[in-house]
């Protein structure tokens, strides 16, 4: 049994054993991704369907001055009005909350719409309030309003209406669902994955290099027959594998997820499964091999310079920033892999995954990742192997 | 224990020294341990600076032309105050540290060339060594057991003799996390001579411990010697070197002061206690 394979093995069984890495590992993925899922679908909906069941509290000010459409909003059973209100007293209640809405007419409205002339109306809302659909609400009667007086002008000139409206746009979209949901959801696929391909492999690997300066272990392995090569790969390999694993599962708990979301329509749904074809999962895999060759060197290489766990912990939390924040800009619209994005680190993984569910990837593009890829994963595992080489890294004062 | 670099050191023109010279020490058989004019240096880290003062810069000797040798069957003790240079010593013999000058072999190996052999035939243990919680004792021994390139039968002929003589098969498959401090001192002190190695490097093996766990220490320390191996072991406590030590070398400030057998130490004592001899011996040291 080599050195190293004796190491892994070890390391492997502690790693295993450790309640913290199961957590990480295991437990989120599994556990917390289906339940976090479950909920905020059931929240969105939940407050989505609360927002239009609920009546929108409106004031009315200048109700004499437009009967119709004061009329319209009182046959309107989602608006409850209030007829008693200045415009600022309205908006200072908007303000503080006591309304959603409120509707202002001036005095001159129902003259100009009797000359055939343009009026105003003022609608006042908080655009902060996001669920509220009070705003869509009190707009969609008053262009209705507005559609009626329209089309009541045509007709009194003997007129046709497709005058007015002589371009008609039929939109006819080629995208399958599948292309459609990948550049929407598998912008977030890969944000999962990355994130539980760099916490999976943090605690093991701060637990492999400073964890075995903290404990006092570390110089008895110095002493043993043991390269510091075969130290370091041991050790390295479970830390990329642990990573690995971590996505993987994470994988399963976002199909346990969606299995279980309920809300989800069932024709998306059943793209979502088709996605999912062994090619697809074995492309993403391959993806993030490579990565995880490279968080796992660095994390080793950061921990292994660390006097202590803590130490260890408060350096590795600066360099999560520039894992979190290649994988946002993927996150941006016009953002995709092209010649230049598929050379960058992180930016890569994220669009090229987008591609890759949504059907649409480029073999250059997808080449010129993997090239990318393996060679800081190459230069990533020569820098942690020359690293812990350095006496000045493993007894650092 | 032979000093042979101070005696060509500057130490020995100075009087305050009284370097033992020209006689070195043949009893037990060829060394096992030769060391030749080692020095170690550091470069001096920022939190050295904080903590030596701004004149600390560049390097820092921490072990400065020592030479010695130790011998098959006895006990070779390295007595200094704390950051006299004993850690760096014994690790560097250890290969852990690579020196920046001077030479040294252990059980016939060049540590410079060929430090893989010369772990090979080393134990270590230091005073705070650890443990992995999350193994039982039998899974910690045999990872060494493992490392060291031992078979299974081998191992198991040890493991059940070393198992045995310390009392430790009913606690061999419990997790060292559940283990008190005397099973967990047992498991290191197996740990350390599980692969039967000829030299066993002991750094500061009681710091910290309790009575009861350093007695333990002690013990090992003599049934090594007993079995004929090379023992080296570093200590600031003078009644250790006293109790165990066949052969004496004072280290302070990476320079050793004084070596020879114990006889010859407390032959040129002029203190009455070890612990004054040692005071009176490197207090003296120009600055």
């Amino acid at each position: 049994m080599t050195p190293t394979w004796t190491i892994f093995r070890k390391e492997l069984t502690d790693t295993l054993r450790d309640k913290r890495t199961i957590i990480t590992m295991v437990v989120i993925p599994l556990v917390a991704i289906p339940l976090v899922m479950s909920l905020v679908v059931r929240v969105a909906q939940r407050q989505s369907e609360q927002a239009e069941a609920e009546q929108s509290k409106i004031a009315f000010v200048g109700q004499t001055y437009a009967p119709d459409l004061y009329g319209r909003f009182q046959a309107d059973s989602s608006f409850a009005i209030r007829e008693d209100l200045t415009v600022e007293e309205a908006a200072q209640l908007i303000r503080e909350d006591s309304l959603d809405g409120a509707v202002e007419v001036p005095a001159s409205f129902q003259g100009l719409i009797d000359i055939d002339d343009q009026a105003a109306v003022t609608i006042y809302f908080r655009s902060s309030n996001q669920l509220n659909a009070t705003q869509r609400r009190m707009t969609d009667v008053i262009e209705n309003y507005d559609s009626t007086i329209v089309s009541q002008r045509i007709r009194e000139r003997d007129l046709e209406e497709r005058l007015f409206d002589a371009v008609d746009i039929v939109t006819a979209d080629v995208s399958s669902l599948q292309e459609v949901l990948g550049k929407t959801v598998g912008g977030f696929l890969p944000y999962i994955f990355v994130a539980f391909l760099f916490t999976g492999a943090m605690y093991p690997g701060i637990d492999l290099g400073a964890g075995e300066k903290e404990r006092g272990t570390l110089e008895t392995l110095l002493s043993s027959p043991a390269t510091r090569l075969q130290i370091v790969l041991g050790k390295f390999f479970v830390v990329s594998l642990v990573g690995l694993a971590s996505a993987l599962i994470s994988i399963v708990g976002l199909y346990l997820g969606v299995r279980g979301a309920t809300e989800i329509p069932p024709e998306i749904n059943e793209v979502l499964f088709d996605i999912l074809t062994p090619s697809v999962v074995g492309m993403i895999i391959s993806l993030l091999v490579p990565l995880a060759v490279f968080f796992a060197a660095m994390i080793l290489a950061v921990s292994i310079h660390a006097k202590s766990f803590k130490e260890a912990q408060s350096s590795l939390t600066p360099l999560s920033f520039f894992v979190f924040i290649p994988i946002a800009l993927g996150f941006l619209p016009g953002v995709e892999l092209n010649v230049v994005t598929s050379l960058i680190p992180i930016l890569n993984v994220s669009l090229a995954t987008k591609d890759v569910i949504a059907g649409t990837i480029d073999p250059v593009n997808l080449g010129l990742t993997y090239v990318s890829l393996f060679a800081l994963a190459t230069a990533s595992l020569a820098f942690c192997v020359a690293w812990f080489k350095r006496e000045d890294t493993l007894f650092r004062t | 224990m032979t000093i042979v670099g101070p005696v060509r050191s500057n130490h020995v023109q100075d009087a305050r020294f009284r370097v033992l010279s020209g006689r070195p020490f043949r009893a037990g058989g060829d060394a096992v341990i030769s060391v030749e004019s080692l020095t170690k240096t550091f470069k001096v880290s920022r939190r050295m600076r904080k903590e030596m003062g701004p004149s600390a810069k560049g390097h820092l000797t921490a072990v400065d032309n020592i030479s010695f040798e130790c011998r098959p069957g006895r006990v070779c003790g390295l007595l200094g105050p704390n950051g006299a240079g004993k850690t760096t010593a014994l690790r560097t013999i250890a290969t852990m540290l690579r020196p920046t000058s001077g030479t040294f072999r252990v059980a016939g190996f060049d540590g410079v060339q060929d430090p893989q052999s010369v772990r090979k035939n080393i134990g270590f243990l230091t005073g705070n060594t650890g443990l992995y919680d999350r193994l039982t004792a039998l899974e910690m021994v045999r990872y060494y057991a493992q490392l060291h390139g031992m078979d299974r039968a081998a191992f198991d002929q040890r493991r059940a003799r070393l198992f045995a003589q310390l009392d430790m098969d009913r606690f061999a498959n419990q997790r060292v996390s559940q283990l008190s401090t005397g099973m967990k001192q047992k498991v290191s002190i197996v740990r350390t001579i599980i692969h039967d190695p000829p030299v066993v490097v002991f750094d500061e093996p009681t710091a910290g411990l309790d009575v009861m766990t350093s007695r333990s220490i002690v013990s090992l320390i003599r049934s090594c010697r007993e079995e004929g191996k090379t023992v080296l072991f570093s200590t600031h406590l003078m009644h250790e070197v006293q109790q165990l030590c066949d052969d004496i070398a004072v280290i302070h400030r990476g320079r050793i002061y004084f070596s020879g057998t114990k006889a010859e130490f407390e032959a040129q004592m002029t203190q009455p206690t070890y612990e004054d001899e040692f005071i009176h011996m490197v207090e003296g040291e120009p600055r």
